[in-house]
């Protein structure tokens, strides 16, 4: 198996399965790619976020006379004068994640809210302004953590408290020959885009609104300002083609936009508001701090009986963000009796967030840890625990899977690691002062599907347009969508121009949940083979053609030539016949809604900027991709550092439509789950609620010199239960099962369990 | 030295062999100085703490921090950022490299990546795999392209001796 075995895979093209060089690569090595604050426009004006330095209570008195003295100060907006905004329904009916509005009240719910803007003509001015605001706080006691003393958790709003189940997890429980309990915790992460968040925007004087923001979901975000400022969708437009990373992060639109917008309504200028490192960490998008409890039980021959799963989350005060980390346990493993459910524990913070494979991440963490610690219960190769308890149908649903090529990743991971040569007890295999442990890992992420748009043009000159406004924020949307309009088409790679994330663009829905390659991919194949469809019905049907040929299924396109299939005549370069046909354009929209909606505005609204219609890719299969991932570590032992000496992953993404790409994102998971592993933790001032290592310095998350040498192999094959061309979810994969194959190896290299995330060298001490 | 009212106000940047007169003041950054006043977006900002290596320019051929950096500092210094880099339009070889081994995703820490690597090159740091991982660390990469960076550094070194006909 090697990692280019998908080229060899039958593909229905030229280009889609190649290993080619991103589209927007060029762009990328020359500094020319436009992320979102490198817009000149005339006029702008710099805005600079004054945040609360107490975690609960109320804001007295602000005292903003220091802080207008200073020189180029045109404004600062504080609760007492700030546009009244509306509020935008959150997902899955809307488009935020928070209902927090920044600067509408005195209230201060958490530690590095905003409480006062303040405008300048540079950023220097704004930010010297900022530091003279002086805020009286009446400051109230606040929860700062999972692990506060005043911390309660409490049942989900609107979800059952039992929470969710299949079979008799309490007797199967009563019932299994063996036992395996443990709580596993996860700290707060941040997803930490090395783009920081920033906004530029402007209002026209018709009212139109401009907003260059980075963004996973465009769409989302236009929804989201046309909600908050009352003004219709048409008025909006948010620009981002491209995105500095997202990771969750970026899904959805932030305080810092609201109050760019804000701002430049306020001051009739174009506003740009950049966040500030430390400001990235203390006002958004934090995957909470998490509990995991779980219970297996199993037969002495390791048949898996049941599966308890217990999860406790941090939530803000005002919104109820859950992540649950069962979704895995519910399809990883064929066993008849599951139960889960989840409390949620209200903190003074902003609204949690999603961090990459957010769920799976920690979900995978805990119960691959745990099938670990109980092979070493029954004394059995984890692989062999995990193969004894194969899936071969969804237990969950008990539908077929469409592809399940797991068994195959276990051998190909396995048989790249050299997993044979692993000796099984504890600290039993050495290189010096150095413990070497080998551990592994499995991992699902599922498919889940929306519909999307595109717009295909031919241009007089034979060169092809695909517009969408989905994004591309480092997966390589550019590239595939060249490669799908190329083949689909006929025409070279290098004639397809794609543009992106603008959404004056037609529409999609939002980068996240992994979906935007599969349903974009589909997209843009359908569009442009209705555009191939009008070419040849002219080369079939016009006066102008040159062919004789009456049906548009008699010709050929290839290299951008038209040519009769039957060679009764030479092949024609599409510009040529363009002319010939006295067309300057061929230009096609079309959507993948289902038939019966895809005329209406108002469901494909809903279609793109809600989640009303992501949904699993299947009505008849369950769509998941799968990994098995494998680690060694080596471990000091007498200092307790761990580094990671290689990793292996195995992959099931159903068919790659660019290896080369995909792999480089099933690395970077791997890469952000040796963080998650090893390396991140926020920290938190309990005395104030506070985020002590508010930046990269303190931070820690992996550099060159942390990571090994990857080897990634593809197992999968086309899946078109997943999606029209065959791909499975690529994105967040590489995350999931990659921090507790690492704990997993740590506890093979040394004997030691560590349960709380990260393992640091005191924790093995 | 005497200075006209103008000069006083202002900076003098020679950014990729050209001059700018940027007026701002003595406390700007460089990284903001290119940014913001010279409209040279290539350079990022990641932190704006001397954290992530995001701003790395060449200043008289050395790596630095932009935003560790005042603009006054360089004043008069030959400044190359990654808009400086390809020459007549033809990409240098580690610019090159990085497309070759896909050494980016979202391409945000690409431009300082490079302009490390550049520097990291001429410093003769890519003898070994775990020399060029050492000296590139200062460098984040969130999406995590670390190993195909370090892929492209060694084929970009191994490109640089060969077109330099110098070995090591
Ligand atoms: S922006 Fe200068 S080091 Fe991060
Ligand atoms: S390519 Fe995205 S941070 Fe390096």
């Amino acid at each position: 198996m090697s990692t280019t075995s998908s080229e060899s895979l039958k593909s229905n093209g030229a280009f889609l399965g190649r290993r080619i060089a991103r589209a927007d690569g060029v762009a990328k090595v020359t500094g020319r790619a436009d992320y979102a604050l490198e817009h000149d426009l005339a006029d702008i004006v710099h805005a600079v976020i004054v945040e609360s330095i107490v975690p609960s209570g109320r804001i007295g008195k602000i005292d903003l006379a220091a802080a207008q003295t200073i020189p180029g100060v045109l404004r600062i907006l504080t609760h007492a004068d700030a546009l009244p905004l509306k509020s935008c329904p959150m997902v899955p009916a809307g488009s935020v994640m928070e209902s927090f509005l920044p600067l509408q009240d005195d209230r201060i719910r958490y530690n590095g809210q905003p409480i006062a803007l303040v405008v300048a003509d540079s950023f220097d001015h704004a930010i010297e302004a900022a530091g003279g605001v002086r805020v009286d706080y009446q400051a109230e006691p606040a929860v700062a953590d999972i692990d506060d003393p005043t911390a309660r958790p409490i049942d989900v709003p609107g979800a059952p408290s039992s929470g969710m189940g299949r079979g008799d997890a309490k007797g199967a429980l009563a019932a299994a020959a063996v036992r395996m309990e443990a709580t596993y915790t996860t700290p707060r992460e941040y997803s930490c885009p090395m783009e920081p968040l920033g906004t530029i925007a402007a209002w026209g004087t018709d009212g139109d609104l401009t907003v260059w923001m980075p963004s996973q979901w465009a769409e989302g975000a236009r929804r989201a300002f046309s909600e908050w400022f009352a003004i219709p969708m048409e008025k909006v437009r948010v620009i981002s083609p491209f995105v500095g990373g997202g990771f969750g992060v970026k899904v959805t639109a932030h305080a810092d936009a609201l109050l760019a917008a804000m701002a430049a309504r306020e001051m009739r200028r174009p506003v740009k508001l950049a966040l500030s490192r430390p400001q990235n960490f203390t006002g958004n998008g934090l995957r909470p701090a998490i509990r995991q409890n779980l219970t297996l039980g199993a037969s002495e021959d390791g048949k898996l009986q049941v599966i308890i799963h217990e999860n406790t989350s941090e939530t803000s005060v005002d919104d109820d963000y859950v992540e649950g980390g069962a979704a895995t346990a519910r399809v990883m493993y064929a066993v008849p009796n599951l139960s889960s459910s989840q409390k949620l524990v209200r903190v003074n913070s902003f609204t949690p967030s999603w961090k990459r494979a957010p769920g799976e991440a920690i979900g995978a963490y805990a119960l691959e840890s745990a099938m670990d610690e109980l092979a070493y219960k029954l004394k059995l190769d984890p692989i062999e625990l995990r193969l004894r308890n194969y899936a071969s149908q969804d237990p969950e649903s008990a539908k077929p899977w469409s592809t399940r090529r797991l068994r195959e990743a276990y051998d190909a991971g396995a048989r790249a690691f050299g997993w044979e040569r692993r000796s099984p007890e504890p600290r039993s295999m050495r290189d010096g002062h150095e413990l070497i442990g080998w551990g592994m890992a499995g991992g699902a992420f599922p498919n889940v599907h929306t519909p999307g748009e595109a717009r295909v043009t031919i241009a007089a000159d034979g060169s092809v347009d695909v517009a969408s406004s989905g994004a591309d924020i480092g997966g390589g949307t550019y590239t595939i969508l060249a490669q799908t309009a190329a083949d689909a088409l006929g025409v070279p790679f290098e004639q397809v121009r794609v543009r992106l994330g603008d959404t004056s663009l037609p529409r999609a829905p939002v980068a996240g949940v992994s979906q935007i390659a599969n349903l974009l991919t589909g997209a843009v194949d359908k569009t442009a083979r209705a555009a191939r469809e009008e070419l040849l019905t002219l080369a079939s049907s016009h006066a102008g053609s040159p062919f004789k040929a009456k049906r548009a299924n008699d010709f050929t396109i290839k290299d951008g030539k038209i040519a009769p299939t039957d060679g009764s005549a030479e092949a024609v370069m599409i510009s040529e016949f363009m002319r010939m046909v006295g067309r300057d354009r061929i230009e096609v929209t079309r959507n993948t809604m289902p038939a019966d909606k895809a005329s209406s505005e108002s469901e494909q609204r809903d279609a793109y900027d809600s989640f009303k219609y992501m949904g699993p890719s299947s009505a008849t299969h369950a769509t998941y991709a799968w990994c098995a991932q494998f680690v060694e570590v080596r471990v000091d032992e007498d200092y307790g550092t761990v580094r990671v000496r290689r990793m292996v992953g195995a992959f099931d993404c159903g068919r790659l439509y660019n290896p080369k790409l995909a792999e480089s994102q099933w690395k970077g998971g791997m890469i952000m789950g040796m963080g998650e592993a090893l390396l991140e933790a926020i920290h938190i001032d309990r005395r104030y609620a506070r985020i002590t290592n508010n930046n990269l310095a303190e931070y820690v998350v992996p550099v060159n010199a942390d990571v090994p040498d990857i080897e990634v192999i593809s197992v999968g094959e086309p899946d078109f239960h997943a999606s029209a061309l065959g791909g499975k979810t690529v994105g967040e994969i590489g995350v999931v099962g990659a921090a507790a194959a690492i704990a997993n190896a740590v506890f093979h290299a040394t004997g030691k369990r560590v349960r709380d995330l990260p393992i640091t060298m005191e924790k093995l001490m | 030295m005497a200075k006209s009212a103008i000069a006083d106000a202002g900076i003098r940047l020679c950014i990729n062999g050209s001059e700018h007169l940027l007026q701002i003041e003595p406390r700007v950054t460089l990284l903001d100085a290119l940014r913001e006043y010279a409209h040279l977006f290539g350079t990022k900002k990641g932190c704006d703490q001397g954290q992530c290596g995001a701003c790395t320019v060449h200043v008289d051929g050395r790596r630095v921090l932009a935003c560790l950096t005042l603009a006054s500092q360089v004043e008069g210094l030959a400044i190359t950022t990654i808009e400086g880099l390809a020459v007549n339009g033809s990409l240098h070889a580690v610019q090159e490299a990085f497309i070759r081994h896909d050494a980016f995703q979202c391409g945000y820490c690409t431009s300082g990546q490079i302009m490390s690597a550049v520097a990291c090159i001429n410093e003769g740091r890519t003898g070994s795999d775990t020399s060029i991982r050492e000296y590139m660390s200062g460098n984040l990469c969130r999406c995590g392209a670390y190993p195909h960076i370090v892929a492209a550094v060694r084929d970009a070194a191994q490109a640089m001796d060969l077109g330099e006909g110098r070995g090591r």
